[in-house]
């Protein structure tokens, strides 16, 4: 087993830990808790970093050098990795424990998925002459950016439905971390769309093709554009935000997965 | 039913298009009205009287200061919008305001350009063996038709780089393109690195091997691929169909003509002398060899609007940022009796404004000139 995959097995029992340590702070409600939650956070997200740079060094060693966003299990490495990321950028936004418990099970779960399934091919393969440009780089991490921002935004979401006092922030806050994680994630979304756009008319020869992957990340657009809509026109508040946002986090993961379990196109590479 | 309603090519079909057609007609209306309301809310900039401005957020009394001198400190970081004898109003980020217009502009621009490509451009490929000069390509659609290039496209090599894993590494035509029989430009065709001449771009998209047909035609040589025609006088020949083995007589080729306007077809086998050659229409044609070939599959597409596409894309981006990030805020500055009243409001993005606002405070405080 080569380095890079002993360092990214360490990342995720990190985020087991960091879930352990949730449950420690909610039993405890000791403030210590809480800056161990954080200063693991810190921690893991150093290990999981040096393992995707483990993971490009090695492509290098095998001469295939590429960055690793290349294929189904890097994405799911590199997803979890901005989920954590998002919640360091939002951290003076979030001071509300559940939120990032929930949002680092959610990379514990992509991290565990993409070492576990036995349907991820987890070695490193050569880039096909498609995916050979610098745009695959922009391309890959505005995405994912926008996708974690969404994660955020989906947790904040189903929260709202939640009944747990002290546990739970106050509904108005977590509408308002919703609306602050959207407007992340929506200019990155378009980010990730356009300079897919640009990238596919000098590979495929058309900025838009329709590809069922295209397709549902303009769906997703869009259901993000009603949200924001919504929001700022028609003033829309808390429990229809919050529906939106499930749905529109919904519609993240059939692009994410759905299209490339069910349909084929252009980006079947991702699978 | 289905081709009737364009569900097969549901993207181009007429109702698909005056869907967006009819979006694109509601965000130029909803624009301008925004527009038009915010030109309006410029002009109406006020300074409220001393009550409604202690009921904002963010407000304090500043005792013995000069109303001139916390001006110009204010003025520094603030913009003038509006100034009396009973004070100023100052602000910050207007253009924020105008973040919506520029994406929703932005929008339009990319669909405009989008229309431009369907109506003035075309995709379509051009299928070359090494070797093989063009100069028409042919369309994609329903019912396939060519267009001339204006110029020809030679295809001088192609290379295909596979890694050590056997997976492909790269795509390789060397093409050169030839305008008046002089060859202007030599350029490698990579995926990720089309060839852009005269607004139609050729692409890397796919390649090949295909049996090529060496005949000798009334003493002519030529080189023919499956479904490729030649004339030769009155002699229009086609090859029909290719066959490796025919019975036990190995490879041969199924050959259509027209015999006094009446088709007619026959075999042509490289291996039996008897079938190698043959007379058609009084013209001597014979089988000398069929060859493997490489060919490259090039796509082809104009499209005039890409450009328009790309300005789009910056004004979204930027009109997002602006509308989401930059934080509009204004400052109003009251002489009251024995000082000032400075408050503080954010009309967009609030951030950090309290900070912000306490900052400029202290700043006033200790400023002594």
């Amino acid at each position: 087993m080569a380095i890079h995959h002993k360092i990214l097995g360490v990342a995720t029992l990190l985020y087991l830990l960091v879930f352990f340590l949730h449950i420690l702070y909610f039993s405890l409600k000791k403030e210590k808790a809480l800056s161990a939650i954080w200063i693991t956070l810190y921690g893991t997200i150093c290990i999981h970093t040096l393992g995707l740079v483990l993971r490009w060094i090695e492509s290098y060693r095998m001469d295939i050098g590429h960055v690793p966003l290349a294929n189904f299990y890097e994405s799911l490495i590199f997803f979890a990795w901005s989920v954590t990321f998002m919640l360091i950028v939002m951290r003076k936004k979030i001071p509300y424990p559940v939120i990032t418990m929930c949002a680092s099970l959610a990379s514990l779960f992509l991290m565990g998925y993409a070492s576990i399934s036995p349907s991820v091919d987890r070695s490193i393969q050569p880039l096909i002459p498609a995916l050979q440009s610098n745009w695959l780089h922009i391309h890959v991490i505005t995405c994912f950016v926008a996708y974690a921002a969404f994660v955020i935004s989906f947790v904040c979401g189903l929260l709202y439905f939640v009944e747990w006092k002290g546990v739970v922030p106050p509904k108005e806050v977590l509408d308002n971390i919703n609306y602050r994680s959207v407007i992340i994630g929506f200019p990155m979304l378009s980010a990730g769309i356009l300079t897919g756009a640009v990238w596919a008319h000098y590979a495929w020869g058309s900025y838009w093709s329709w590809d069922p992957k295209e397709t549902w990340s303009l769906i997703t657009w869009i259901i993000y554009a009603l949200f924001l809509h919504a929001r700022l026109v028609s003033g829309w508040r808390e429990k229809r935000i919050a529906l939106i946002s499930i749905i529109g986090f919904m519609s993240v993961i059939f692009t994410y997965f759905g299209v490339n379990f069910i349909l084929s196109g252009l980006h079947t590479y991702a699978t | 039913m289905i081709s009737l309603l364009g569900l097969d090519d549901a993207y181009h079909a007429p109702w698909f298009i005056a869907l967006i057609a009819l979006f694109a007609l509601s965000l130029v209306l909803c624009s301008l009205r925004r527009l038009a309301l915010f030109v309006k809310e410029k002009k109406t900039i006020v300074l409220p009287e001393e009550d409604r401005l202690l009921k904002m957020d963010l407000h304090s009394y500043i005792p013995e200061k000069d109303f001139s001198e916390t001006l110009g400190l204010l003025a520094r970081r603030y913009r003038l919008a509006l100034g009396d004898g009973r004070g100023a109003v100052l602000e910050r980020g207007r253009l924020s305001r105008y973040g919506v217009f520029i994406i929703h502009a932005s929008i339009i621009i990319i669909l405009a350009g989008g229309l431009m490509g369907l109506l003035f451009g075309y995709r379509g490929f051009v299928t070359l063996k090494v070797g093989e000069t063009k100069d028409r390509l042919t369309l994609r659609g329903k019912s396939p038709a060519e267009v001339p290039l204006g110029f020809a496209l030679t295809c001088k090599d192609f290379k295909v780089n596979f890694y050590p894993t056997g997976e492909p590494k790269d795509f390789v035509s060397s093409v050169e393109i030839v305008e008046n029989g002089k060859a202007v430009l030599g350029k490698e065709i990579r995926v990720n690195e089309p060839l852009s001449y005269k607004g139609i771009r050729f692409y890397q998209s796919h390649y090949g091997s295909a049996p090529v047909f060496f005949f000798n035609v009334g003493g002519e040589k030529v080189a023919l691929m499956e479904r490729e025609a030649f004339r030769k006088n009155s002699l229009l020949l086609m090859v029909a169909r290719y066959e490796s083995r025919v019975h036990d007589f190995g490879p041969g080729v199924l050959v259509a003509y027209l015999d006094g306007g009446e088709p007619k077809a026959t075999w042509f086998l490289k291996n039996v002398d008897r079938l190698r050659e043959q007379d058609l229409e009084g013209v001597r044609v014979s089988l000398n060899d069929i060859q493997e070939q490489l060919y490259t599959g090039l796509e082809a597409s104009r499209d005039p609007g890409v450009f328009v596409v790309w300005a789009g894309f910056v004004f979204i981006l930027f009109g997002l940022y602006v509308n989401f990030f930059v934080r509009h805020r204004r400052i109003y500055l009251l002489k009251v009796p024995g000082g000032l009243l400075v408050a503080g409001t954010a009309l967009r993005n609030r951030g950090d404004l309290d900070k912000e606002f306490k900052n400029l405070l202290e700043e006033i405080h200790g400023h002594t000139p």
